[in-house]
């Protein structure tokens, strides 16, 4: 048997090493990322189509159809989570069904990401018969992104002091003019944290529209709504496929340094929008 | 508003579009299910393999994660260091920032090829290298819940543990951990839902070969798991074929587990809240 001061030291050194290692992790992971990922990177790289599957040229369309996804879930997604929690705050009286509608949203928050790519397979690109669409990816995206949105914008009208209510009601309010007055106004940064989040997430998102929103090569600006579009993300899968070709190995280090500039573009925004909306009573 | 009846509705949605694709698999090729061969050409559809593979490399990637992140979490929490908690909570944020095809390129790039050559092995896209790029993966989640739990403990309970002549590790064991076990549970739960449903990373790095391993715990073999497969392969099955049905009907499968997990996730962080402190 050992003595406990020797099981204390043996502890003490197990919990340090513990520590070093997840350093070690975090610390190698960024500095991959950063040091490949720069090396890779160019103006001329951001700014010019791809040219040989990836390997050469850069990633301008990628990006732009990374951003027009993203900000397509985003103009959908922004309604209904909007009006969902609405509902759910003012117009959902049982606490039973408050409950049953949040265990719905973690529900949704936990669906593996593949999962939506073959929803979306199924009901849009088959039954509806959309084919490959990058507005079917946005939908998609929205429905990914609908729980973070849905779920910020609900804990900030939680948030709301009882008393903004009760001076609602006392002056005669009708439900209705006490959304739009009182609960909306003191809920918006909820709600704009909400939907940066989810875009930050969205964006970098490949599983969901691989099937059905993307091309990966020969796809440049869409016409319509029914044309796929190049992303990042789905254009890193394609160069790590051929990773032994060290030029498309580089080229996916650069797409992958851009692809997390703007993720913490979106998480940036959304730092800062809740510092900038947040109301006055609650800063 | 209708708005909330789409939020609330859509994994009910979700489930029923995917139930409804599985009919010609059900109906035709049933008993092959349970088996363990997939060949699409010659109408077997066993899925065991890939059922076993999701759970082997989860199992991997918990035993690495857990561990590691729990005596992180207690090292970080119980120094009490506001500047190192500070740094280690924005670094891992960032972390969870990073989409998993670029975890997935990084396991391509680096840890396969560390495995092939550490192990002298001809590839490196096995269920072990899987499971280690899981581990990295849900490290954060782990860690970061888990440091929560542990920092929530009430100081009382460490003073007078600590008053009582115990030691720094029987502290941790007899009276922090049993405090934040629950919290502890639901963090792993939210983690293992995570691992099962990954599937960029895991799909880049496990060699996509649909057998059991031989022996069944050989790590060190190329796997399959249901996410991997599903990228694999949907976009070569014929929407509406027996192929398509099966490789859903795995969806559906996956669906239901990551769903329990997270309900049973829920439930914990929930329950009515503990009994008062007896100080």
């Amino acid at each position: 048997m050992f003595s406990r001061a020797a099981k204390e030291h043996v502890f003490a050194a197990a919990t340090r090493i513990a520590l070093f290692i997840s350093i070690g992790i975090l610390a190698f992971l960024l500095g991959a990322i950063i040091l490949r990922g720069l090396s890779a990177l160019s103006l001329d790289f951001l700014f010019t189509p791809s040219r040989s599957f990836g390997s050469s040229g850069g990633i301008a369309y990628q990006i732009l159809g990374s951003l027009l996804t993203a900000i397509t879930a985003g103009l959908i997604a922004t309604p209904v989570a909007l009006g969902a929690s609405v509902y759910r705050s003012e117009y959902m009286t049982s606490q039973r069904a408050r409950r049953i509608f949040d265990l719905m949203l973690y529900g949704l928050n936990g669906v593996p990401s593949i999962i939506f790519g073959l929803f979306g397979l199924i009901l849009f690109v088959n039954i509806i018969g959309t084919g490959l669409s990058w507005f079917v990816g946005g939908i998609i995206l929205a429905v990914m992104m609908l729980p973070t949105a849905t779920l910020a914008t609900v804990n900030a009208m939680r948030g709301i002091e009882k008393n903004y209510r009760e001076n609602a009601l006392a002056l005669g309010l009708t439900r209705e003019q006490t959304a739009l007055r009182i609960i909306i106004p003191q809920s918006l940064h909820g709600l704009v944290t909400g939907v940066l989040i989810g875009l930050a997430r969205a964006i970098g998102e490949t599983a969901p529209i691989m099937f059905i929103a993307t091309a990966f090569s020969g796809a440049t600006v869409p016409t319509s709504l029914h044309e796929p579009v190049a992303t990042l993300p789905t254009h890193i899968l394609a160069l790590a496929q051929q990773a032994a070709d060290p030029a498309a190995l580089k080229n996916a280090w650069g797409a992958s340094f851009t692809l997390i500039a703007l993720v913490a573009l979106f998480s940036l925004a959304a730092f800062f929008a809740r510092a900038r909306l947040s109301p006055y009573s609650r800063r | 508003m209708g708005s909330a009846l789409i939020c609330a509705s859509l994994v009910g949605l979700i489930i029923l579009t995917l139930i409804g694709q599985t009919g010609p698999v059900l109906s035709g090729h049933f008993s092959s299910l349970w088996g363990t061969v997939w060949n699409p050409n010659t109408d077997q559809y066993g899925i065991i393999p890939m059922l076993y593979g999701s759970i082997i490399v989860m199992l991997i990637a918990m035993a690495i994660a857990l561990p590691l992140g729990v005596l992180t979490a207690i090292y970080i929490a119980e120094t009490r260091s506001a500047r190192l908690r500070g740094i280690m909570k924005s670094a891992l944020e960032v972390l969870a920032g990073i989409p998993s095809i670029v975890y997935g390129l990084i396991g391509v790039a680096y840890v396969s090829v560390w495995v092939a050559k550490g192990l002298d092995l001809q590839t490196g896209r096995l269920i072990l290298t899987a499971g280690i790029i899981l581990a990295v993966m849900i490290l954060p989640t782990i860690l970061t819940l888990t440091e929560d739990a542990i920092s929530n403990v009430p100081e009382i309970y460490r003073e007078n543990a600590r008053a009582l002549g115990l030691y720094r590790h029987e502290v941790i064991k007899d009276v922090v951990l049993p405090h934040a076990k629950r919290d502890i549970l639901a963090a792993a739960l939210l983690a293992l839902g995570r691992a099962l449903g990954e599937t960029m990373a895991v799909m880049l790095v496990i060699g996509s070969l649909d057998r059991l391993p031989s022996p069944l715990f050989n790590l060190l073999s190329s796997g399959q798991t249901i996410t991997s497969k599903l990228g694999r392969e949907i976009g070569e099955s014929a929407f509406g074929s027996a192929h398509f049905s099966a490789l859903v009907l795995m969806g559906l499968i996956l669906v239901l587990i990551t769903l329990a997990l997270t309900a049973a996730a829920q439930w914990l962080i929930h329950r009515a809240p503990r009994e008062a402190a007896h100080v």
